[in-house]
């Protein structure tokens, strides 16, 4: 399974990277963004820097970021030419763009295409924010696939408690001082992993994440092996997701759940609501 | 038997037959089963073992028209009895067929606590059904081995008493004895106890003490399991009904681990967690599952507030 769960530090560079970095502290960004970026130059992959704000921290990483750029190895886009000049926020838009960016760089010779994006201007409006979310679920499902894309996103840590906890929870791999989402929703080859806590403050996020889960071959295998707890409120979105995707013919496997969610789904009777296959119990 | 047995009544009878000994149980229960069988009514017999065997064998070829439950797994917290009681109520009137049932959820052993349980849920049984479809429940009381406040309490929660040759309406009983029982306080905690007060972003915190103080008290991993989730319910229930905050107590009594939950809400309806919520209900799902799930259940609501006391046996 690819990495996950609340990081201090920048990890080493791989492959399908999906790392959120909530900053405080200019300086102590500068370093992540070295940190990451560095990491892919040496991985041999193109990087693409989203934002002002990343094209600076780029110049920290090497004295030589125009012949870089001249030479192909770093691209730059400003927020503007990211996102608000294709009109409006669109997150299937937003994939096919990466998209053909990650193949351009393959086809090119690298490795993948890094991508440094600072977002923290959509997640600050909670309209776009919601498209966001859906957008960040869409690209972590788009590297997990191993397409060669991987990426950090970074957010202001002034962005406000609900929306650091809507974007901190559709990544793998979180760094937030201070709040950050009870849960975690990221893909992990053909499954959807869920891991952390869903209780009655986050389950109306959980419900909005799955909402932007996609099939795969008529299916969803969501992966619970690494939940920590979750409540009633919990069990009613998963429920209702699975009445939603039975709808549209999807039909829902949840693994590795516990003994005492599967306990809570036949005391609910929630299997009245849609049918959910249960595989794979872990203790 | 008198003769007004076999008349089908077109109300909830709730009665309490009073046995000394096997034999006098035997013959206090087995004309009411096999008048029930008579007139094709569906038989559900909720007993605890060995009486579940003996009234099996003794039923002879009859048994295998009867639905027979272990009283003592469907009845550990008797906070879960009127849930089996409405659904089996709910299966069988709606196939067209009356329902006569047994159900003797106060048998000899209870401990102190399940027995006070057993009282308050006798009660709420009269508020359960009276008004609804008619059906029979027969409650067998053990004279010789409860202990003697038991079987008089159920003077007052029955409105008919029998024993094996005699049936008649109990003077005691008075329709409506729930709401005292409801409203009641529970007995104080003699033990050192610990206390927090919560509120709406306290809810995983208080999960997370509930859960290590149940560890620490040596319950093993399924039963802090449990607990952790009954604690994140009622600590949820209090903080959307229960005016957005409440006081969590943990102590250790006889042979139990305490967890208590109270706020200043009240209770509009004392069966909210008995009863199987519809899908489409918001709330009384956490309350329904904690009863299901914890060991003993104790709920207490008047306008002075709200106590849910979770007990974990050791």
């Amino acid at each position: 399974m690819r990495a996950h769960g609340l990081v201090n530090d920048v990890p080493g560079a791989g492959p399908a990277d999906h790392l959120c970095w909530v900053y405080e502290d200019d300086a102590a960004f500068d370093e992540a963004a070295r940190e990451f970026l560095a990491g892919g130059l040496a991985r041999g992959e193109r990087l693409l820097c989203v934002g002002q704000r990343m094209i600076d921290s780029l110049r920290s990483v090497t004295d030589d970021v125009d012949t870089l750029i001249a030479a192909g190895v770093v691209e730059t886009l400003t927020l503007a030419d990211a996102y608000e000049a294709s009109g409006p926020f669109v997150p299937e838009q937003q994939l096919a763009y990466y998209d053909a960016a990650t193949r351009r760089a393959t086809d090119d010779g690298y490795r993948g295409l890094r991508v440094l994006a600072e977002v923290s201007d959509l997640a600050a409006d909670p309209v776009q924010r919601a498209d966001l979310v859906r957008w960040e679920h869409m690209a972590d499902g788009f590297a997990a696939r191993g397409s060669g894309f991987s990426a950090m996103c970074a957010y202001r840590a002034d962005l406000g408690s609900e929306a650091l906890a809507d974007v901190t929870a559709v990544h793998p791999l979180v760094h937030a001082p201070g709040d950050a989402s009870s849960f975690r929703i990221f893909v992990d080859g053909h499954r959807i992993v869920l891991a952390g806590s869903v209780d009655t403050n986050s389950c109306d996020r959980l419900a909005r994440v799955l909402a932007a889960a996609r099939p795969h071959d008529g299916r969803v295998v969501l992966d619970v092996a690494g939940l920590e707890f979750m409540d009633v409120s919990g069990c009613r979105v998963l429920a209702r997701w699975a009445a939603d995707l039975e709808a549209r013919s999807v039909a829902l496997e949840v693994t590795g759940s516990s003994a005492l969610l599967r306990r809570m789904w036949q005391v609910l009777d929630l299997a009245r609501l849609a049918p959910v296959t249960f595989s794979g119990v872990s203790s | 038997m008198t003769a007004s047995v076999t008349v089908p009544v077109d109300r909830f009878e709730h009665e309490a037959l009073f046995y000394r000994g096997d034999a006098d149980f035997l013959a206090g229960l087995l004309p009411f089963i096999r008048d029930g069988l008579e007139h094709d009514e569906a038989v559900v017999v909720a007993e605890p073992r060995p009486r579940l065997e003996m009234l099996r064998d003794a039923l002879g070829s009859d048994a295998g028209e009867v639905e027979f439950l272990d009283m003592a797994e469907i009845g550990a917290n008797p906070g879960r009895i009127i849930g089996v009681w409405a659904a089996a109520l709910d299966r069988h009137t709606s196939a067209g067929r009356r329902l006569r049932g047994v159900g003797e959820p106060a048998f000899p052993g209870r401990r102190t606590a399940e027995l006070v349980e057993c009282r308050l849920h006798e009660l709420l049984l009269n508020h359960a059904f009276d008004g609804g479809p008619g059906w029979r429940l027969l409650c067998p009381y053990d004279q010789e081995h409860l202990p003697r406040a038991v079987t008089q309490a159920a003077l007052h929660t029955h409105p008919v008493r029998s024993t094996s040759t005699t049936r008649l309406p109990s003077d005691a009983y008075a329709a409506g004895g729930h709401v005292a029982a409801f409203a009641e306080g529970l007995p104080e905690p003699a033990d050192a106890v610990l206390r927090g007060v919560y509120g709406a972003r306290d809810i995983s915190a208080t999960r997370h003490t509930v859960a290590q103080w149940a560890r620490s008290c040596g319950l093993p991993e399924e039963r802090v399991e449990v607990l952790e989730l009954a604690a994140s319910e009622l600590a949820t229930n209090s903080v959307r009904h229960g005016g957005g905050s409440g006081t969590l107590a943990m102590w250790l009594d006889r042979g139990a681990a305490v967890v208590q939950f109270s706020d200043s809400g009240t209770f509009t309806d004392p069966l909210t967690g008995r009863l199987s919520p519809p899908l489409d209900s918001e709330g009384g799902r956490g309350l329904y599952l904690v009863n299901q799930l914890c060991d003993l259940v104790q709920v207490r609501s008047s306008d002075q507030g709200t106590t849910v006391r979770v007990l974990t046996w050791f």
